[in-house]
């Protein structure tokens, strides 16, 4: 099969199967999450915005918060026949871009890392590894044939391997 | 989109617009000031958009771009961006170097330094013009806090403020500026994102300023 590169958008997600690489660009205050099935070499990204869906009735697109888009991918890879005993994940992102003297409280990007944390906590998903925080933005390569996840960044620091 | 149609009449937009053009105007004598040389600012291109539609403005979301961010405080709350591209950035870099450089000679202070301290003060004059625009318009004040500046991806750079208004659908202004400066053109943006609750004060303070000038 031929290897094919599916690029999502802030506020998107994806799941898919080995060899296709599901990528994202442009990752700040965002948290970058990806879910992988490494016996059945499926996994899923999700580029989430928002820690929270609380009090948000009615429609909201699924990917932009941590809660609905952790569900959702989960829900996708079950049922393509994931199994959760094998699922790790992986989170990226979450910076705070600029650094000011006046900010009050955490930053969206922090809450966004804690709320991903909490929530696959509760959802039993191992967090195998992570790169987070820090002021500088972010773009992320997943590759579905090994689980491996690129983190690069505009020359601000080494690419890291996840 | 068509809650933003209802937010705003075209009408309305177009006032937006002039008003910008007329802030432009006022640059370009404390841009010359600055750079110690003849500058124009080819009129600018007003686009008046909601903010969800602004990643797709941004071509690129991983392009590189030197941004300065200030907080609006006052009558309008939320967040101004001043945004200059990568190729523009290193141009206004030199020019400000030759400019600075030759005429307070500090050898001492990287000139790097110095050429990106003139963009945060181009960003502070830029954005201090429009602001005195919609004061002079609208009778609005608007104050903006210590510019602060990063280099990084367009994207990264401006994810939080376009978060923040993701909920609800919102307005934000974006302003391509094009200075031309010793035969070298170069491109910045200014985009002004203003908070949920300062969308209705604004557009009340538009409708009597149009009502007050009659159509612009």
């Amino acid at each position: 099969m031929v290897q094919h590169k599916i690029t999502i958008k802030m506020g998107e997600g994806a799941v898919n199967s080995a060899p296709q690489i599901i990528s994202s660009q442009g990752i700040g205050s965002c948290v970058v999450v990806t879910i992988y099935d490494p016996r059945r070499k499926m996994g899923g990204m999700a580029h989430i915005m928002l820690p929270d869906s609380n009090g948000l009735n009615g429609q909201h697109p699924p990917y932009h918060y941590a809660d609905t888009a952790i569900i959702t991918l989960l829900g996708k890879l079950y049922s393509r026949g994931a199994l959760l005993q094998d699922i790790v994940a992986k989170m990226i992102g979450g910076a705070q871009m600029f650094i000011c003297s006046d900010d009050s409280g955490p930053g969206i990007g922090k809450q966004n890392v804690s709320s991903v944390r909490r929530i696959l906590g509760r959802e039993l998903i191992t967090l195998s590894g992570e790169e987070v925080g820090g002021s500088y933005g972010r773009n992320v390569e997943f590759y579905l044939d090994s689980g491996k996840v690129i983190v690069k960044t505009a020359g601000k620091k080494e690419d890291v391997e996840l | 989109m068509s809650q933003n149609t209802q937010l705003m009449s075209e009408e309305q937009l177009d006032f937006i617009r002039e008003m910008m053009n007329i802030g432009a105007g006022n640059a370009v004598t404390a841009l010359q000031q600055l750079l110690q040389c003849p500058v124009d600012l080819i009129i600018p291109k007003v686009h008046v958009l909601p903010t969800v539609k602004l990643s797709s403005v941004l071509d690129n979301p991983a392009s590189l771009v030197a941004c300065v961010r200030m907080g609006m405080v006052g009558d309008i709350g939320g967040a101004m961006f001043f945004i200059v591209p990568e190729e523009s950035r290193k141009k206004l870099v030199s020019i400000a170097e030759e400019a600075l450089l030759g005429l307070n000679k500090l050898p001492w202070q990287k000139s790097e330094e110095v050429g990106l301290s003139v963009v945060v003060e181009i960003g502070n004059i830029l954005s201090g013009v429009y602001l005195t625009a919609i004061h002079d318009f609208c009778g609005l004040n608007i104050y903006h806090t210590v510019p602060v500046l990063a280099i990084d991806m367009i994207q990264p750079l401006l994810d939080e403020a376009l978060i923040k208004t993701s909920i609800q659908i919102q307005t934000a202004v974006l302003i391509e500026n094009e200075l031309v400066i010793e035969e070298h053109h170069i491109r910045t943006l200014l985009l002004i994102v203003p908070s949920a609750e300062s969308v209705k004060p604004m557009i009340d303070a538009l409708g009597q300023a149009k009502k007050a000038y009659g159509s612009a």
